[in-house]
């Protein structure tokens, strides 16, 4: 029987396991590139060999591990049914403010558990003017430093289950939820399962869903057809048909074959960075300016989010995962059936409040209507700056979205009775 | 100006290379799998680890290294318009028969030259009861021992001119095709170019093509509406979809972010073992692989001229980045053409759809073999061709003064 007792988390990588990484990149062989091939065929060959150059000589992953170990870890074993028990590693931060929001953020791929670093100390602060959250954010089943499931089937209402439980298990039973990429996916299924009851309201930076169909949605469908397309929701689709045209290869290999990828994931440390370094460029509104010279001037970038230590500290928590890197790419394969339908299979729609955040340099951008098939939305909030990683690329934006949704006056407040992000002054 | 000189060539890996090589599997880290995985998921734990285990300690590269020298190999320099030259790797063999056909055979991915090895003492044989064949196969632009396009858009109509640059250069202004994987679509942009004029018919084992419109082949259309499928082919039709939902995300990768892809293949033995591994299982015919059988296929694309992450671009050129299909810039042609089923060729599509690609002289259709035909059943694909080609066959002398007998 599984202990439900919370365990603090200190991560200490082993000696061992540094020296091996060490020791694959003095051997590391690159590949060749094309004359000027830019990003065309993918992460560009110079960008790399500069992270690898880093990563091999500047970059102190000790130093970067006391820092994340100034964060409230915890581990704690949760069982889900049909999948025996698996260990779950999460960041529990407190507000100061007794009746503070419960709020559950999760992260997505190839995000992670430190996504929650930036809005932390904004979403706990306390404050007459906005609310204040209790927030957990854990590694996902399979990311970081969670147990992975280890057997086939694990899918949203495995994923719901875990959330719920864990929030149950902090006292927590009633609770808002906040996520992009998979947080956004697996939000749908889990206020499918756990919505009204536990879940009372959610918030999502990534606002995808399927096309409205004319049974399902039918006010939706026919503003579709009735209204037509003004520019700006061209754009977006256009947009959005980049990613589909040329951007889709790592959703089809990953929900069809993670297991072939993984090898590669798993053994290479500049494979690794490649694969994922890829993604948090192009999915971010972040690129690095380059300098005189026309080199990449990580200094000067607009966020701090692409400098050469934030990007090698990204990949490590891949590297040094619990589950290894090859774990963390079968939530597609889960979630889409082994490729072979989409991710909301499973999911309804319900009258739970959401709200949204819309940036500007998200992969996929959808007409805004499209919304309203998420549930009931009561808030929206759109930007001029910003893409995929909101919380870690615009941490004030969001911090700011989700103060105004669940703010005195705001749409959600009051959402959870007891629990309004305020204490009686 | 470049050579067009030819010379000869012997593999001879670097000692440094098969060090670091080696070095590389000692630290090899592995992923963990699910239980009852099997192949669901890709290819699985237990076989990867037996593979790498074998190649770690058993696999003897210089030995496999001496065979392939007995290869009649070459390399020579070949002018690609725009692209400047290219050093390309070629196999020649000669058949006694003065008069045999020259055949250019053609391999794709993740195939390689070698794929020639066991066709070629049945093409070249001498006899009065089948015809013969002066063979070539070369490495493709990329792949095994020839250098790599460095520039981008090098796709279609430049693969085409490699091929028939290399033939002409030999000697054979006349001469036919042999191809299945990028083999066959590189085939359907050869003819496209050449054919007629210097290829004189060709043949694939892996009729693969667009769907026929009411506009490009009225015929192929019509027959499509008002005969319904058979059984047959509508199965056919049904898994060639489900394929293309699960079985094809190394090809959108490929033919969309093929340099990220590299770094992984480039890196890691285990890495690119897996990537190929999975293929040679799953497209072939439960053909009995043995682990040097696979080690010496891989260690093609880890010495490989250009690297391993070279060979995925022709995925992203032909695809035009995955904004077209590979069979863009192709036309149909009256060359006269060869088909072969084999039944484990991962799509198959109602065979009526060939007739797009150009003129079908001969069908064949097999109950065993899968996608990597010359190397799973060699002798049906040579009977194939023998068929095709020799006494009475539907493609007998078409090389004038070649027909495959003195």
């Amino acid at each position: 029987m599984a202990t439900n007792a919370e365990v603090p988390f200190k991560l200490s990588v082993p000696d061992s396991d540094i020296d091996l990484l060490h020791k694959k990149l003095d051997l590391t062989r690159f590949p060749d590139e094309l004359e000027n091939a830019a990003w065309n065929y993918g992460a560009p060959l110079s960008d790399i060999q500069r992270l690898f150059e880093h990563w091999k000589t500047k970059f102190d992953w000790r130093r970067a591990e006391a820092e994340i170990n100034k964060l409230p870890m915890f581990t704690r074993d949760i069982e889900v049914e049909g999948h025996g028990t698996l260990n779950i590693h999460y960041v529990h931060q407190k507000s100061e403010v007794q009746h503070a929001i419960p709020l559950l953020f999760v992260h997505g791929w190839p995000g992670d558990f430190l996504e929650v670093r930036k809005i932390l100390p904004f979403l706990t602060k306390k404050s007459t003017d906005y609310p204040s959250f209790h927030v957990v954010a854990l590694s996902l089943p399979g990311f970081g430093f969670s147990e992975a499931p280890k057997k086939p089937g694990f899918a949203g209402r495995q994923y719901a289950e875990v959330f719920n439980k864990l929030m149950l298990s902090l006292g927590y039973e009633e609770y808002v939820y906040q996520g992009g990429d998979w947080g956004h996916l697996l939000g749908l299924h889990a206020v499918t399962h756990y919505g009204h009851q536990h879940i009372k309201a959610w918030h999502t930076n990534m606002a995808v869903c399927r096309r409205p169909a004319f049974l399902s949605h039918p006010l939706v469908f026919l503003s579709m057809l009735t209204i037509p397309f003004n520019k700006s929701v061209k754009a977006d689709l256009e947009h959005s048909m980049v990613w589909r045209r040329s951007g889709q290869g790592y959703f089809a290999i990953q929900s069809t074959k993670p297991q072939t990828l993984g090898y590669g994931l798993a053994d290479s440390p500049v494979g690794l960075l490649a694969w994922i370094y890829e993604k948090l460029v192009s999915w971010t509104d972040a690129y690095p300016w380059t300098d005189d010279e026309g080199k990449p001037d990580f200094a000067r970038s607009q966020s701090t989010m692409l400098t050469r230590s934030s990007v090698i500290e990204w990949i490590s928590v891949y590297w040094f995962s619990r589950a290894g890197p090859a774990a963390s790419t079968r939530i597609y394969y889960e979630m889409t059936g082994g490729g072979k339908h989409d991710t909301f299979e499973g999911t309804k729609w319900t009258s739970v409040p959401v709200g949204v955040s819309y940036f500007p340099k998200e992969l996929v951008r959808l007409p805004k209507s499209w919304s309203y098939t998420l549930g009931n939305l009561v808030f929206e909030s759109e930007h001029d700056k910003g893409g995929h990683f909101a919380a870690f690329e615009t941490p004030e934006k969001l911090a700011g979205d989700l103060r105004r949704m669940y703010g005195m006056g705001g749409p959600a407040h009051g959402v959870i009775s007891g629990k309004p992000g305020y204490d009686e002054a | 100006m470049s050579t067009t000189a030819e010379r000869p060539f012997t593999l001879s890996v670097p000692d440094c290379d098969i060090d670091l090589l080696h070095k590389k599997l000692d630290l090899t880290r592995f992923p963990e799998d699910l239980e009852n995985a099997g192949w669901d998921y890709g290819a699985p734990l237990s076989d990867v680890q037996k593979l790498v285990e074998h190649w770690r300690t058993k696999f003897d590269w210089r030995k496999a290294e001496v065979e392939i020298n007995k290869l009649p190999m070459f390399t020579r320099d070949i002018d690609v318009e725009s692209h400047g030259t290219l050093n390309i790797h070629y196999v020649h063999q000669k058949s006694k028969v003065q008069n045999a056909i020259p055949l250019l055979f053609v391999h794709g991915w993740p195939g390689n030259f070698l794929e020639v090895r066991k066709i070629l003492p049945l093409l070249t044989q001498n006899s009065a009861d089948h015809p013969s064949f002066h063979v070539v196969a070369l490495s493709l632009p990329g792949f095994g021992f020839s250098e790599a396009p460095k520039k981008a858009a090098f796709a279609g109509r430049q693969y085409a001119e490699v091929l028939n640059k290399l033939m002409l250069s030999l000697g054979y202004e006349e001469y036919v095709y042999q191809g299945g994987d990028w083999g066959h679509v590189l085939g359907a942009h050869a003819v496209t170019h050449y054919g007629n004029k210097h290829i004189k018919a060709w043949h694939t084992n892996m009729p693969l093509c667009r769907p026929p419109t009411l506009f490009s082949h009225p015929l192929v259309f019509l027959r499509m509406l008002t005969i319904p499928f058979d059984k047959a082919a509508k199965a056919n039709l049904e898994q060639a979809l489900t394929w293309n939902k699960t079985g094809s995300g190394y090809s959108a990768l490929q033919s969309t972010k093929p340099q990220t892809l590299g770094y992984s293949l480039a890196d890691t033995p285990v890495g690119l073992l897996a990537w190929i591994y999975e293929k040679l299982v799953s497209w072939t015919d439960e053909y009995p692989w043995t682990d040097n059988e696979v080690i010496e296929w891989i260690s093609i694309y880890w010495f490989s001229r250009a690297g391993p992450a070279a060979a995925g671009r022709i995925y992203y050129e032909m695809a035009g980045g995955g904004k077209h299909d590979a069979f863009e810039g192709t036309k149909w042609t009256s060359v006269p053409m060869g088909v072969s089923y084999f039944p484990r060729e991962p799509v198959h599509l109602p065979k009526s759809w060939v007739h797009t690609l150009g003129k079908v002289v001969f069908e064949s259709e097999h109950d065993k073999g899968g996608h990597f035909a010359a190397f799973e059943t060699p002798e049906k694909l040579v009977g194939d061709l023998r068929r095709m080609y020799g006494n009475g066959g539907p493609a007998h002398g078409v090389v004038p003064g070649k027909a495959g007998y003195d």
